[in-house]
C-alpha cells in the first residue's frame, strides 16, 4: 500500500511576520513588505529597494545562539523557522532519530564582499581586466574569516538543523534557484514513501539581498526599478510589471507519514498529494514562452494527485512580476487546466512578499495551505492594468472568500529551466 | 521487496560514464592511472599560490580545453561555455563523455523522460569579471559603495551571475541533450555526487524517468574558492612532497589536498539498455542516507547497514569498500563505522591521495574505480597508506576482486553520509 504524507507542522520568517498567522494576516490584507534596502547603503544601485525580514533575533528561537554566531543569514532563519515547525508538530523527542530526516532548499552564503574587491583591486593590472591571481590569492585570504567562510558551504543549513534538533535520518539540501525549496518538499516526501524516513523536516531558507546579490540580478535586468514607489513594485500579471522584487526569509514545515502522525494524534493541516518535476530544457533564464515544462510540472503533479483539472481549488502562481514567468506561466495553466483555467483563481504572494528565491516555493506553500484551511484567497496586490497575455482570474487586490477548497496547487519555476508543482489537499 | 515492504520491479543500470580527473580525461587513462598508482597532487601550477597556507593542489592537465569535448556542430553549446565557470563546463564536457560512451546523443531518450541529477556546491565568479568595478569602487582600505552602485555595477557582464551558479551543470546539460524530465541540483558538498545519484534511482525506480544523467563537478583552484577554503580546511603540511602528502586511513596523515574533478553516469532502466543493446557496467541496487550526529560513527553505520539491506546482501559478499577518507581527522570516524559493520576482513580503497579531494565531485569519481574494478576484475589500492591503527584492512597495492558486491561512501564534515551499493553485471 502506498504511504502516504500529510504536513504536521509549519513555521516562516517573512517579511511580513515571523509566524504563519501574523504573516498570513498580513497577506490577506495585501501589506506589502517591500521597503528601501537597510541592510547595505543600495541608493546609488538600478534597484534601491527589498523585501527585508525585520526585527529579527536568533536569542528568541534557540537556547545557545551564541554557537551559530558564525552563521550567515540562510542558516539562522530556517533556525528560526524550523523551530516553529517542530513545536507545531509537536513530536516526541527520542525514539529512532533516524527515521526524522532534513531536506532544505537553500542558498549560497553571501561572500566576503571587502575581501573580494580589495583582492581584486590589488591584483588588478593598469587597464582593470586582468588580475594577477597569486596577489588575488594572498590579499583576499589575508581579509577573511576562516568560521565565517566555512559557514557559507551549501550544506551548512541543512546540517545544522540536524544538530539543533537531533535529527539523524537522511539529509539533503539542493539549489535550484527559485524552485528549490518545493523541489525539496516533493522529493522530502517521496523519501517518506519509499520508507526512508517517517518524518522530514524541510524547506527552504535565502536571502540574495546582499551587494553581490543585488548586483548579479540588477545585471541581468530581472529586478523591477520602480524606485519611487517601491511598494507598487511587485506587480504580478499586470501589464506595467518591470521585473521582480528581492525577498527573503525562510519556510519549514514538518512532513510526516499518514500513519505514524495518526497513531500519536497529531493535528493534520493538508496532505501532500502531488508533486511534479520537469526541465524546461531551453535556456538559461527566460521560461519557455509556452510553458510546456511548466505544463507539463503540473500535469504529472495532478496525476499523482489523481486530481481534474477542474478540482483546484485555487494555484498559487511562481507569478514574479517579470515579463516572461508570467505571460509564460498564464499560458502555462492554460495548458495544464485546459478550459478550468479560466474559472480556477490564481494569486502571486510575490505581489507581497517579494521573491524569496529559494526560500520562496515552501513559504507560497504554507499560504496555499492555509488559504484551504481559512476558506480565503489571498490577493494579487498593485493590480492595476490588465495584461492581454495574461487574462486568468488574479484575485486582485483583494482577498476573497472561498469555501470547500479541496486541493491547491502551487507553482515555482527557477532560473535553468527546473519546473516544480506541488498539490495539497485538504484532509 | 524493499525495506518498506514493496516490490521493486525496476532495475536501474549504468549504462555510460565520463571523467575529467587529475588523471586523466577518459576512461582507460584514469583506470591505468589508478591501477599504476600515478599521483595527481602537485604544487600549483594555475598561478602563484605560494602565500596560501597549502601551495598543493591535484589540477587537471592544464591543457584541458572545454571546446574540444562539445562536437563542431553543436554550434550554440560551443558559443555557450564563455557563459560558464571551469566547473560548469567540466560538469557538462563529463556530461559529454558519458553520453558519447553510452552510445547517445540528443533526441535518443524521450525528452520527458529524460531527468539530470547533479552534486554542484558554490562555484566561484571568475575574478576578472570583477576586476574592473572592484578597480573604480575600492577606496583604501575600503569599498564605496555608492561608486559600485554608479560606476562598479556597470562594469560588469550582463550575465554575470549565471556563469557561476550552482544548478547550471544541470541547466545545460539538459539544453544540450534535450532532458525535460526531473532536474535537480544537489549540494551537500562532499556527499553531493551520492545523493544525487541516490535520488536519482529512486526516481528512475518510481518511474518518473527512464534514463538519467547523473553528474557532479567541482574545481576550487579559482583563488576566490581556493583563499576562502584556506580558511578553514585541514590542509596537508607536508608541502616538499607532494606525491606522498595526503595519507589516507594512516597514522602519519596530516591533512588533505583539493582536487578538481567532474563525472557523470548514465543510469538506465535495465529493461531499456537490454532493449537497446547497451553496454552495462553495473546495477545500482542499494542507497541510504543519514547524518551522524557529532561524528561518532553510530549514524554512518546504521546508513551503510541500510544501503546493504535495501540491497539484499551481507557484509560478506562485498567485494571492497570504497571509503571517503581525505587523510585527516575524519578518517577515524568513517573508519569506526567501517570496522563496525565489515570487521577486519573486507578491503577498504581511498583513492584521495591520488586525486585530491574533489568534495561534491569526490563521490561520483571514486565511484567510477569501484564500477571499472567490478567489470575488470581488478581494484586499484590506496596510495600513500602505511600502517593504520583502527583495525581495519586498508588495502595498499592492487588486486583482484572476488566478490560481486561494491560499497561506496561519502560524507560532509558536519554529518551527513550517503552510501551507494553496487553490484556486477553477471555475464
Amino acid at each position: 500500500m502506498r504511504r502516504r504524507v500529510v504536513i504536521t507542522g509549519m513555521g516562516v520568517i517573512t517579511p511580513l511576520g515571523h509566524s504563519v498567522d501574523e504573516m498570513f494576516a498580513n497577506v490577506l490584507a495585501g501589506q506589502s513588505g517591500v521597503d528601501t534596502v537597510r541592510n547595505f547603503d543600495a541608493s546609488t544601485f538600478p534597484t534601491t529597494f527589498a523585501a527585508e525580514v525585520k526585527g529579527f533575533d536568533l536569542v528568541k528561537w534557540v537556547k545557545d545562539p551564541a554557537r551559530y554566531k558564525k552563521c550567515g543569514v540562510n542558516t539562522r532563519f530556517a533556525l528560526a523557522a524550523a523551530r516553529q515547525a517542530l513545536d507545531d508538530a509537536n513530536l516526541p523527542s527520542g525514539g529512532d532519530r533516524t527515521r526524522f530526516g532534513v531536506y532544505m532548499g537553500s542558498g549560497e552564503g553571501s561572500e566576503d564582499f571587502r575581501a573580494l574587491m580589495l583582492g581584486a583591486a590589488a591584483g588588478a593590472d593598469s587597464t582593470g581586466f586582468k588580475v594577477d591571481l597569486g596577489i588575488f590569492a594572498a590579499v583576499n585570504f589575508s581579509h577573511l574569516d576562516g568560521g565565517r567562510e566555512r559557514e557559507l558551504e551549501m550544506h551548512t543549513p541543512a546540517g545544522h538543523l540536524a544538530e539543533e534538533y537531533d535529527l539523524c535520518g537522511p539529509n539533503f539540501a539542493c539549489l535550484t534557484a527559485c524552485a528549490a525549496s518545493a523541489q525539496a518538499l516533493g522529493e522530502a516526501a517521496a523519501l517518506i514513501r519509499h520508507g526512508d524516513c517517517d518524518a522530514m523536516l524541510t524547506g527552504g531558507s535565502h536571502s540574495m539581498i546582499h551587494p553581490l546579490g543585488m548586483t548579479g540580478f540588477n545585471r541581468l535586468t530581472a529586478l523591477s526599478t520602480r524606485n519611487d514607489s517601491p511598494k507598487s513594485a511587485s506587480r504580478p500579471f499586470d501589464l506595467t510589471r518591470d521585473g521582480f522584487v528581492l525577498g527573503e526569509g525562510a519556510g519549514m514545515l514538518v512532513l510526516e507519514e499518514l500513519e505514524h502522525a495518526k497513531a500519536r494524534k497529531a493535528t493534520i493541516y493538508a496532505e501532500l498529494t502531488g508533486y511534479g518535476t520537469s526541465g524546461d530544457a531551453h535556456a538559461m533564464t527566460d521560461p519557455h514562452p509556452e510553458g510546456i515544462g511548466a505544463i507539463q510540472a503540473m500535469k504529472m503533479a495532478m496525476t499523482e494527485a489523481g486530481v481534474k483539472p477542474g478540482d483546484v481549488g485555487y494555484i498559487n502562481a511562481h507569478g514574479t512580476s517579470t515579463r516572461a514567468n508570467d505571460s509564460s506561466e498564464t499560458n502555462a495553466v492554460k495548458g495544464a487546466l485546459g478550459e478550468h483555467a479560466y474559472t480556477t483563481p490564481v494569486s502571486s504572494s510575490k505581489s507581497m512578499l517579494g521573491h524569496l528565491i529559494a526560500a520562496g516555493g515552501a513559504v507560497e506553500l504554507i499560504i496555499s495551505i492555509m488559504a484551504m484551511r481559512k476558506s480565503v484567497l489571498p490577493p494579487t496586490i498593485n493590480y492595476e492594468t490588465p495584461d492581454p497575455a495574461c487574462d486568468l482570474d488574479y484575485v486582485p487586490n483583494t482577498a476573497r472568500e472561498k469555501a470547500a477548497i479541496r486541493h491547491v496547487l502551487s507553482n515555482s519555476f527557477g532560473f535553468g529551466g527546473q519546473n516544480i508543482t506541488l498539490i495539497a489537499s485538504r484532509f | 521487496m524493499n525495506p518498506a515492504g514493496r516490490i521493486v520491479s525496476r532495475r536501474a543500470v549504468i549504462t555510460g560514464m565520463g571523467v575529467i580527473t587529475p588523471l586523466g580525461h577518459d576512461l582507460a587513462t584514469f583506470r591505468a592511472g589508478l591501477l599504476a598508482g600515478t599521483p595527481g597532487v602537485r604544487r600549483t601550477t594555475a598561478y602563484d599560490a605560494s602565500k596560501l597556507p597549502c601551495p598543493l593542489f591535484a589540477e587537471l592537465n592544464p591543457a584541458f580545453d572545454a571546446k574540444k569535448y562539445i562536437p563542431a556542430t553543436n554550434k550554440d553549446g560551443r558559443k555557450s561555455l564563455s557563459k560558464m565557470a571551469k566547473t560548469i563546463q567540466m560538469g557538462l564536457c563529463a556530461s559529454q563523455l558519458c553520453m558519447d560512451d553510452a552510445g547517445l546523443k540528443k533526441g535518443d531518450v524521450p525528452p520527458q523522460r529524460f531527468g539530470i541529477e547533479f552534486g554542484c556546491v558554490m562555484v566561484a565568479t571568475e575574478i576578472n569579471d570583477l576586476a574592473k568595478a572592484a578597480q573604480v569602487s575600492v577606496e583604501g582600505d575600503s569599498v564605496n559603495l555608492k561608486t559600485w552602485g554608479e560606476r562598479g555595477q556597470p562594469e560588469i557582464i550582463p550575465v554575470w551571475l549565471l556563469k557561476f551558479l550552482p544548478n547550471m551543470p544541470a541547466c545545460h546539460t539538459s539544453i544540450f541533450f534535450d532532458a525535460q524530465g526531473p532536474n535537480n541540483t544537489i549540494t551537500v558538498e562532499d556527499a553531493a555526487g551520492l545523493l544525487a545519484l541516490g535520488e536519482a534511482y529512486r526516481l528512475l525506480v518510481r518511474d518518473s524517468a527512464d534514463f538519467f544523467l547523473v553528474g557532479a563537478c567541482e574545481s576550487k583552484l579559482n583563488p576566490v574558492s581556493n583563499s576562502r577554503l584556506n580558511t578553514f580546511t585541514t590542509f596537508t603540511k607536508r608541502h616538499d612532497a607532494p606525491e606522498s602528502a595526503v595519507r589516507p586511513f594512516d597514522v602519519s596523515r596530516d591533512g588533505t589536498v583539493l582536487g578538481e574533478a567532474a563525472t557523470s553516469l548514465g543510469l538506465e532502466e535495465l529493461g531499456r539498455a537490454q532493449a537497446r543493446g547497451a553496454k552495462i557496467y553495473a546495477e545500482l541496487v542499494g542507497f541510504a542516507a543519514g547524518f551522524d550526529r557529532g561524528l561518532t560513527g553510530k549514524v554512518l553505520a546504521q546508513v551503510i547497514r541500510n544501503a546493504l539491506k535495501e540491497a539484499g546482501v551481507t557484509p560478506a559478499d562485498v567485494d571492497h569498500v570504497n571509503a571517503h577518507a581525505a587523510g585527516y581527522d575524519y578518517d577515524a570516524f568513517e573508519a569506526k563505522a567501517i570496522l563496525e559493520v565489515f570487521g577486519k576482513q573486507t578491503p577498504v580503497i581511498a583513492l584521495k591521495g591520488q586525486l585530491g579531494h574533489s568534495g561534491a565531485a569526490s563521490g561520483l569519481t571514486e565511484l567510477v574505480a569501484s564500477i571499472q574494478a567490478l567489470e575488470t576484475g581488478e581494484r586499484p589500492g590506496t596510495l600513500n597508506h602505511m600502517k593504520n591503527d583502527f583495525g581495519i584492512s586498508v588495502q595498499t597495492g592492487t588486486a583482484k576482486t572476488s566478490k560481486p558486491y561494491a560499497v561506496k561512501i561519502s560524507y560532509t564534515d558536519l554529518g551527513q553520509c550517503a552510501v551507494i551499493v553496487i553490484k556486477k553485471i553477471d555475464e
